[in-house]
């Protein structure tokens, strides 16, 4: 009978029921398009801050104190200390290392330049070796790809970046303009006494960076490498990390903390961890944040993400109060129905679970239709924003039924409180 | 037939007046209804016009993303990959209250160090880069965090801040006093090839500045014998990213000797950023205004069918079609006006309190969102009482039968 009561006034008045459930599914899918968007835009755009490069630098502890202006360091030759470039690979084995999207090593030194066409040498050229695009092997047998394009996303290349395992070479575009220097054009390069000049690298592209590497000539690793005396090392490495903004807690120093805390600390991607974790795999390094990049980055991403999740909950707000509204009006609307009811010897009790049995039905109804539609307009915001739509999550689809649930009965709740008290006579005459 | 009109009207009024008032509960879950959705108008709109230009400023903690330096070979020698001091007023002239500014003058100096917590030490000089700073406040250009720090010092001595690196190769602390000089060996204090500061923080950059230590300007202008030059002056340049490539023009407009580049890294970085988050706070705010549009207009709808018979009562007692719509519809209207009144105020007063949540400063109250909510909120309320045109083929006697 309670079945039937229930089936009966949703075929009795279809477009009613239609109308809530619209109400309801829109109102739901509101809030599963702004809860989708704000749960996922911590992510999207910890990759979007990656276009401002590299977040950690890793040098040699023993380092001497770099006496560096304006990218050229005025510490003696071979004075300071290098990284093995076989612990390379380490980097992606840290807990993290899905977090890890790219890291560069690199090489510098100061050399004579002879290019081909001018036939002279040009003194203390500041040389930088390091990877354009490399394939990185992996302790667990797998690839890496990973280069300067990634760490320096920026940088703008007129040509083609260098073979890395090729007597290549690319110009900074100073350089390039101070000694006319072209694209195809082949330049030698030594240090300290010349004897015979070596042989030629052919210029494969013009840089274009905004900072000092404009001066300079990038050339693959292990070129730079053999000019400096120095198989297998490097002095630098850029980190490319996505990181969780940094809160007060990330701020604590690490070995001040309690067993429990370190733990949480460390299974967080804030960046001072995944710095820990580096060092952690490369001996004898220091690992340090660049602030420049990673304090605004933490900031900015708090900010927004905050900002979308009030969007959400003013969202969340309005939708639950109309459809809160939808519900109340339709239950006052059926006072003559619930007069009759209770004329005919039903209970407050049995009246009120037939009206919520139908407004949960039509909450999960609506709710699902909702979330449908939600998931879809999220899936266009992501992907027509960043170009990845997020992935529907379950987490959202049981807070939209619950809160789709919650707001019809509590929406109807309190007409049917003023229903219960209601005498059937007057409202069956119509008063 | 004046009077007849006057009549008319009143009735006509007395009929909406009424119908407001017949039943509280339904007008109360209206304004419920209408109110939420004008709030959410009112605060979405305001804030998001408010956050962009917040996220712009947000921007500001990149630091410095401006850098103008010396032209090629433009320098005579002695003040060589040097720029002059006017450089930094000029640049300043365009936009005081916007640009943040500073020349720097780098040197490589000696240092030693008077420690004041390790009295063991002996100090003994060191080469270490110096950067003369103009404007104290240039730790936002070079945004760091401090490790230490202390009071500044109240006595006759500059202040000076140690870079990370810096500070543990030379065994720096907070509160330490350091000589620099031009010359490792000295008999009695001269002015003019050393001087003492004294160390008010040691700060950590992740980069190059780690290894600097900073003081004023000033004083390393007039030990190196460098008066008024700079090497840099990186400028912080607030906006938009299309301000940003207006500044940069102007900027480089004034200064037509020096070299005005923009950090790339940091310039089309933000650009990047910036478009994406500006894209997504309009479209979010675009859908769930419309989403909660049309929910609002469903929910009122819901609410306005129930007024069947009353539309059938009209008809029955004579009224034509029009004139029972548009007793309705003015219904509608009132409601949506005073919803949207109640709903924007509430919502601007919402969105100035989101704005202090997130953004630590409260968001500024736009006042044309006032009335363009209340507008939307009056369009809605009316466009939801349209369906009752429907009503027109009701059948007055079908109604009271309690059949369709």
């Amino acid at each position: 009978m309670f079945l039937r009561l229930v089936a009966d006034s949703f075929t009795r008045r279809p477009r009613r029921k239609v109308l809530t459930a619209a109400a309801l599914a829109l109102g739901m899918a509101v809030v599963t398009a702004a809860l989708s968007v704000s749960l996922d835009v911590g992510d999207r755009l910890a990759s979007e801050f990656r276009s401002l490069g590299a977040n950690l630098l890793v040098t040699p502890q023993g380092d001497s104190l770099p006496l560096e202006i304006g990218g050229v360091d005025y510490r003696p030759v071979n004075s300071g200390a290098y990284l093995p470039e076989a612990d390379l690979p380490k980097i992606k084995t840290v807990f993290w290392h899905n977090n890890i999207i790219a890291f560069t090593p690199s090489l510098e030194l100061q050399v004579g330049a002879l290019p081909l066409a001018s036939q002279k040498w040009i003194d203390k050229v500041s040389l930088i070796g390091t990877w354009a695009d490399h394939t990185v092997r992996l302790p667990d047998g797998g690839k890496f790809q990973t280069g300067i394009a990634k760490t320096s996303p920026w940088w703008q290349i007129d040509g083609r970046w260098f073979s890395d395992d090729a007597r290549e070479c690319v110009v900074g575009t100073a350089f390039a303009r101070k000694n006319y220097v072209k694209v195809g054009d082949f330049i030698s390069l030594a240090t300290g006494m010349v004897t015979k000049i070596p042989s030629p690298m052919k210029v494969t592209g013009i840089l274009s960076s905004g900072g000092p590497e404009d001066e300079s000539i990038l050339v693959p690793l292990s070129s730079a490498q053999s000019l400096a005396g120095k198989p297998g090392q490097y002095r630098k490495l850029l980190v490319s990390a996505l990181t969780k903004p940094e809160d007060d807690f990330a701020r604590r120093d690490p070995k001040t903390m309690k067993q429990d805390e370190f733990e949480r600390w460390s299974c967080s991607p804030y960046v001072s961890s995944i710095a820990y974790s580096i060092a952690q795999v490369l001996p004898g390094t220091d690992v340090r944040v660049i602030r420049r990049v990673a304090e605004g980055e933490g900031t900015i991403l708090t900010r927004v993400r905050a900002l979308l999740w009030m969007v959400t909950l003013a969202a969340l707000l309005a939708a639950a109060l109309a459809v809160g509204a939808s519900s109340a009006a339709s239950v006052i609307e059926r006072r003559t129905e619930i007069g009759l009811m209770k004329a005919l010897g039903a209970g407050s009790s049995t009246v009120g679970f037939l009206l919520a049995a139908e407004q949960l039905l039509l909450a999960f109804v609506g709710g699902g239709i909702g979330y449908s539609l939600g998931i879809i307009l999220a899936r266009l915001v992501g992907q027509k924003i960043f170009g990845v739509a997020p992935a529907p999550s379950l987490l959202v689809l049981v807070a939209v039924l619950a809160l789709a649930a919650g707001v019809t009965l509590l929406g109807s709740a309190i007409p049917l409180r003023r229903a219960s008290r209601y005498e059937p006579a007057p409202i069956l005459r119509g008063e | 037939m004046p009077a007849h009109s006057t009549q008319n009207r009143q009735m006509y009024w007395r009929i909406v007046r009424r119908l407001l008032g017949s039943n509280r509960g339904r007008v109360f879950v209206i304004l419920l209804a209408l109110g939420a959705g004008a709030a959410v108008t009112a605060a979405l709109l305001n804030l998001q016009v408010d956050a962009r230009r917040r996220i712009t400023s947000e921007f500001r903690a990149f630091g410095a993303n401006v850098i103008i330096g010396p032209r090629d070979g433009s320098q005579s020698q002695g003040v060589n990959q040097t720029i002059e001091e006017s450089v930094l007023r000029r640049a300043e002239m365009i936009d005081s209250s916007q640009l943040l500014a500073s020349g720097f003058l780098y040197v490589v100096i000696n240092v030693a160090v008077d420690h004041t917590r390790e009295p063991g030490m002996n100090s003994s000089w060191a080469p270490a880069v110096i950067a003369g700073y103009s404007n104290k406040n240039f730790l936002s250009l070079l945004p760091s965090r401090a490790i230490e720090s202390t009071e500044p010092t109240g006595w006759d001595m500059p202040n000076c801040f140690a870079g990370s690196a810096v500070a543990t190769r030379l065994h720096i602390h907070a509160g330490d006093s350091l000589t620099v000089s031009t010359v490792t060996k000295y008999e009695e204090p001269d002015p003019t090839i050393e001087s003492q500061c004294y160390v008010q923080a040691i700060e950590n950059f992740g980069s190059a500045e780690d290894n600097q230590i900073f003081i004023n300007a000033e004083v390393v202008q007039r030990l190196m014998k460098l008066p008024g030059r700079f090497s840099v002056v990186e400028v912080s340049v607030p906006g938009t990213p299309s301000q940003i490539d207006a500044y940069v023009l102007r900027l480089k407009q004034a200064i037509p000797d020096a070299d005005v580049h923009p950090l790339r890294q940091f310039t089309e970085g933000e650009a990047k950023i910036y478009n994406r988050i500006s894209g997504l706070l309009t479209t979010t705010v675009v859908i769930v205004l419309l989403l909660t549009g049309l929910c609002v207009m469903a929910a009122m709808t819901n609410v306005a069918m129930e007024r069947k018979n009353d539309v059938g009562l009209m008809k029955a007692i004579g009224g034509a079609t029009r004139r029972v719509l548009r007793l309705f519809m003015m219904e509608a209207a009132l409601l949506g006006l005073a919803g949207g009144v109640i709903g924007a105020g509430v919502g601007i007063f919402l969105s100035i309190w989101l704005g202090k949540q997130v953004f630590g400063v409260a968001a500024q109250p736009r006042l044309i969102v006032y009335p363009v909510a209340v507008a939307l909120t009056v369009i809605v309320a009316i466009l939801s009482a349209y369906p009752l045109r429907r009503l027109a083929s009701v059948r007055p006697a079908s109604v009271f039968r309690g059949e369709a």
